[in-house]
């Protein structure tokens, strides 16, 4: 048997998991044991962490704009002010759906008091329509992961690497880490799609699996912005100070290199510099996911996409029992238990045939 | 310039006399408008550095080598322009009034370029790209259709294409170099085995006398996957040599590229007068150069004893040898001491650093005085050469024993064979390219012998060496073309510190170029990659060129496609439908303006109505049952007057 058991272990590798584990032992006072890896410095991304996607209702862009404050304040605290910076994204779509969805994100976005202007048309291609967000903030992973590190250990987040695990059905983990006794925990919780992939048999009804690719191109011209994301096929583009366009989003490898060279290279050959094919989970409806499998079991964290971290202080309420009335009403309102069918919380999501299964 | 200056002499033993060259044939050709002599059965850079030309430009202020790694494209002149027919230097044969031209940007040009060193191309490295390959971007111009592809013409590859062709499957063999044989001659032989260069020489006799093999050599295969893979060929059929890019499609893949050897990280080591042991071998062996009369062997395995003893039998004076291993054990050792070379077991050197425009090299041993010596030979260990493997998706995992990324897994219609599939002795890479076709026909395996003297009388390769860092020249994660450098450990400025920046933290994973297994296995040398985390990152960094078939885009939807209402917008008003607004001024309205029931509101949580989108003269709304008759849209931070309408029936 352990000797003590712990309040949470959080499977995950992203800072959304890191800043999570590290709210809930510092601000709710909850013993924390984290299970996750430190990769970003030499592994091909394959997110990001802005503060804008494709989100068209109200209640979260104003759970996102409160997110944005305290996790900056927080971040500027632990990983200095090199962790993060303010950049000016653009969202672009060639089909009607996702244009119309970028037009209500712009008027949304005015509403809520971020400068939004259409993108100029030659910057995009022909037929293609665009909007410049100002000032969204954008963390640096490869800054950020071993500051977050160090404050993980500086608050009493252990940090394992179990031989194995084995979660229970009323969301306790037992973790087998080569001592004498296994380590317990009495919830466990899967904050990135990789963790609920690994842990989860069986993924419920709103959850599907999905292959993503992430290539990363040699220098080449500059993209109309830092950060772009192809709405219409969840593209994310990022352009480095070297000219690489890191890119990744749903589809194999040869399906997403083909779609990357038609969107880079209309009349230039683009030449890889990495890639990688990997699992991932999406959700039927477009929001997120939250709460533990059938009422009872692991807590999940599913379909945040890049802005994850800034709903982390939310988060981190929500499980400790100390959210504010109006998160308690959002996050309510995305169970993962919930039908994609009659969903009132859906958000704008692509169609990819290619990749996905049920 | 002094012809074939660095040529070893006619008379030389006969392990070093050059057995690719004909010396009653000199030739002359032209390159970048200077006129080079060689001999028959020479390449282009063989010939070049028997010239003296052993530099191929500057990189960051610091001469660079010219190496069979990093050498240029040419291209013949007047065709500069088309890329298209560009030719790599190290498998394009120097041929009798060639004219051609170096690829890539010069330091100077029209008359300045009269005033470089006879012994540099020029090139300024600086520049994004410099050394691309311009075949890699390019589609393949033809396809040949086979049973099996032999990736590699060592004798693990010849042997793989003798067991297919003895199957009864058509074969094409394609090798890089200009030649078959591969590079088992440096590394000797064991009791009861014939000379390398007999086994490689009958082995490819054999080859080329069967009927179903077709061997194309001076083809370098950069993209695959399974069932097919892309190679580079230097054309020799047409009155022009040229280069070709062919797609070559088959069921079943041998891949059989060996391995390459290391190089250690230190300052200068890509200095010209640098050289790898296996080049140095390459050189000696293939074309009879031998640059310098002096030495200087660095190493951490044991074939490079083998090397020194034969330079010195080719009358190259060699002084010591330095090992970073702290007791290595190998018959080539108790040779080199036989032949009077000083050995400093558990050493290494610091720094090399180029001592004068005319050559020659000084090298930092921690001494007071550095050595001074015309070329510095090392050897950093041998790595399976597993990049195709890589692009054709097979995994891999750094072993800490052998030190080096080993293959494990399974590629459908893809098989290892040889070095790239991990072995060592020449028997084991024999008789593994007769297992990868059992493998590949899904025939019984037999047990591979593979007869590793015991490590008492024969020392594994050590790490590769990693010397502190210097504020010398450059030290570079691998040779080749990509020219990494290590990561600097410089302190931070100031405003640097106050902003807490990180320091080279973009290192390998926003590098935008691909990294070699070279540069991967320094990384985990240098502590930058996790031995776990290695084979993952060689995987996703090696160069791809994509073999698919561009897809085409599948049409958007048109609006009249469009649900009324999208999914995002369910559930958004209470008991909401869709209406008509009409501006009280003549506008349109864009999609996404929200609606209120008075000006004073502004809180979009609190709106009754979103526009969807335009039709004809009017705008689509979805609004809440409960919002009044006149309204306020709110487009784009402009307050508009509005007033609802139900739709027609």
């Amino acid at each position: 048997m352990s000797e003590a058991v712990a309040d949470f272990v959080l499977f995950g590798s992203t800072p959304l998991a890191r800043l999570l584990a590290g709210l809930l032992a510092a601000e709710h006072k909850r013993t924390v044991i984290f299970v996750g890896e430190s990769q970003a410095a030499y592994r091909l991304p394959r997110g990001t962490d802005l503060s804008l996607a494709p989100i068209s209702r109200p209640e979260t862009w104003q759970m996102l704009r409160d997110g944005v404050g305290e996790t900056t304040r927080l971040l500027s605290r632990i990983g200095g002010r090199g962790s993060w910076s303010r950049t000016d994204p653009i969202l672009f779509a060639d089909g009607e759906a996702g244009k119309e969805a970028i037009a209500h994100m712009r008027q949304m976005a005015i509403s809520f008091g971020i400068a939004a202007e259409r993108a100029t048309p030659s910057l995009l291609g022909a037929g293609r329509t665009g909007t410049l967000f100002r000032d969204a903030v954008r963390l640096h992973r490869p800054v950020l992961e071993p500051r977050l590190d160090a404050w993980l250990e500086q608050v009493g987040v252990r940090r394992v690497s179990p031989q194995s695990v084995e979660i229970a059905a009323d969301g306790g983990a037992m973790l087998d880490v080569g001592e004498d006794h296994p380590l317990a925990a009495r919830q466990t919780i899967l904050a990135d799609d990789a963790s609920i992939l690994a842990h989860l048999a069986e993924l419920p009804g709103l959850l599907h699996r999905q292959t993503m690719s992430s290539i990363l191109t040699r220098p080449t011209h500059p993209i109309a912005a830092p950060v772009m994301v192809h709405v219409d096929a969840a593209m994310t583009l990022e352009q480095g100070k070297g000219g690489g366009v890191s890119a990744w989003g749903p589809g194999d490898l040869a399906e997403f290199s083909s779609r990357l060279h038609q969107l880079l290279g209309a009349n230039r050959r683009v030449e890889q510099a990495g890639q990688t094919s990997y699992q991932s989970v999406s959700t039927g409806d477009g929001a997120p996911a939250f709460g533990r499998l059938g009422g009872s079991g692991a807590d999940v964290i599913a379909g945040l996409g890049a802005l994850g971290v800034y709903f982390a202080p939310s988060l981190a309420r929500w499980l400790s029992g100390a959210s504010r009335s109006e998160e308690e009403l959002w996050f309510a309102a995305r169970l993962v238990e919930r039908e994609a069918a009659s969903s009132t919380v859906a958000e704008f999501a692509p169609q990819h045939d290619a990749g996905s299964a049920q | 310039m002094k012809p074939h200056a660095n040529r070893l002499p006619p008379d030389t033993v006969r392990l070093f006399a050059g057995t690719q060259v004909d010396r009653t044939r000199p030739i002359w050709f032209r390159l970048d408008g200077r006129q080079y002599s060689a001999f028959w059965g020479d390449t282009v850079l063989s010939a070049l550095i028997a010239a003296r030309v052993d530099t191929l430009g500057t990189h960051n202020g610091s001469p660079l080598g010219l190496t069979l790694q990093s050498a240029p494209a040419i291209v013949a002149a007047g065709a500069s322009a088309e890329r298209v027919t560009a030719l790599s230097m190290a498998r394009t044969p120097a041929l009798e009034n060639l004219d051609l031209v170096t690829l890539g940007p010069r330091r100077a040009k029209g008359l300045g370029q009269l005033f470089f060193s006879g012994r540099s191309l020029g090139l300024a490295l600086d520049a994004q790209g410099a050394l691309d390959e311009p075949w890699r971007k390019q589609s393949a111009r033809s396809q040949v259709s086979t049973d099996l592809i032999v990736v590699g013409g060592g004798v693990a590859g010849l042997a793989a294409a003798l067991a297919g062709a003895r199957s009864g499957l058509g074969v094409v063999l394609l090798e890089a170099q200009l030649h078959l044989g591969g590079h088992s001659g440096l590394f000797g032989r064991q009791d009861g085995e014939d000379a390398p260069e007999d086994s490689m020489a009958r082995l490819a006799q054999d080859v080329r006398s069967h009927a179903a093999i077709q061997v194309v050599t001076g083809a370098h295969v950069f993209a695959l996957r399974p069932g097919k893979v892309r190679a580079h060929v230097t054309d020799l059929s047409e009155v022009t040599t040229k280069g070709a890019v062919t797609d070559f499609t088959a069921p079943r893949i041998v891949l059989a590229t060996g391995t390459f050897e290391r190089l250690p990280v230190f300052g200068g080591n890509r200095l010209p007068g640098v050289v790898g042991a296996l080049e140095a071998f390459e050189l000696a062996f293939r074309y009879g150069i031998w640059p310098g009369q002096k030495a200087l062997v660095a190493t951490s395995s044991s074939p490079a004893y083998r090397l020194a003893v034969l330079a010195r039998d080719a009358q190259v004076s060699i002084d010591r040898m330095l090992d970073s291993r702290p007791h290595p054990a190998s018959r080539f050792i108790e040779f080199s001491k036989a032949y009077g070379i000083r050995q400093f077991p558990g050493t290494w050197l610091g720094h090399a650093e180029t001592v004068s425009r005319g050559g020659g090299l000084a090298v930092h041993l921690g001494e007071d005085v550095p050595v001074a010596t015309d070329r510095l030979v090392v050897s950093g260990g041998w790595q399976p050469d597993l990049t195709l493997w890589h692009l054709g998706g097979g995994p891999s995992a750094w072993s800490t024993e052998r030190n080096r990324l080993e293959p494990f897994g399974q590629i459908e219609g893809v098989a290892l064979a040889g070095g790239a599939a991990g072995y060592f002795t020449r028997l084991g890479c024999i008789q593994s390219g007769a297992d990868a076709v059992d493998q590949l026909l899904g025939r019984p395996r037999r047990p591979i012998e593979d007869p590793l003297i015991d490590p008492l009388y024969e020392s594994a390769d050590g790490p590769s060496p990693i010397s502190p860092a210097t504020e010398g020249p450059p030290s570079y994660l691998d040779g080749g073309h990509s020219l990494l450098e290590r990561p600097q450990d410089k302190p931070p400025t100031v405003l640097a510190r106050f902003l807490r920046m990180p320091k080279n933290l973009d290192v390998l994973a926003q590098a935008p170029q691909p990294l070699t297994l070279g540069e991967v296995a320094a990384g985990v040398d240098l502590g930058l990659i996790p031995p776990p985390s290695a084979g993952i990152i060689a995987a996703e960094r090696v160069a791809l060129v994509p073999l698919a078939t561009p897809g085409e885009a599948s049409p958007a939807p048109a609006h009249a496609d469009l649900p009324l209402v999208p999914a995002y917008l369910q559930g958004r008003f209470q008991e909401a439908r869709v209406r008509r607004v009409l501006p009280i001024e003549a506008r349109t309205l864009d999609t996404g303006a929200l609606i209120f029931s008075t000006p004073d509101e502004r809180n979009p949580l609190l709106a009754v109505g979103v526009v969807i989108r335009q039709q004809g003269p009017f705008a689509l709304a979805l609004v809440s049952a409960s919002a009044p008759k006149a309204v306020i849209v709110r487009d784009s931070g402009r307050e508009v007057p509005s007033r609802l309408e139900e739709l027609p029936e």
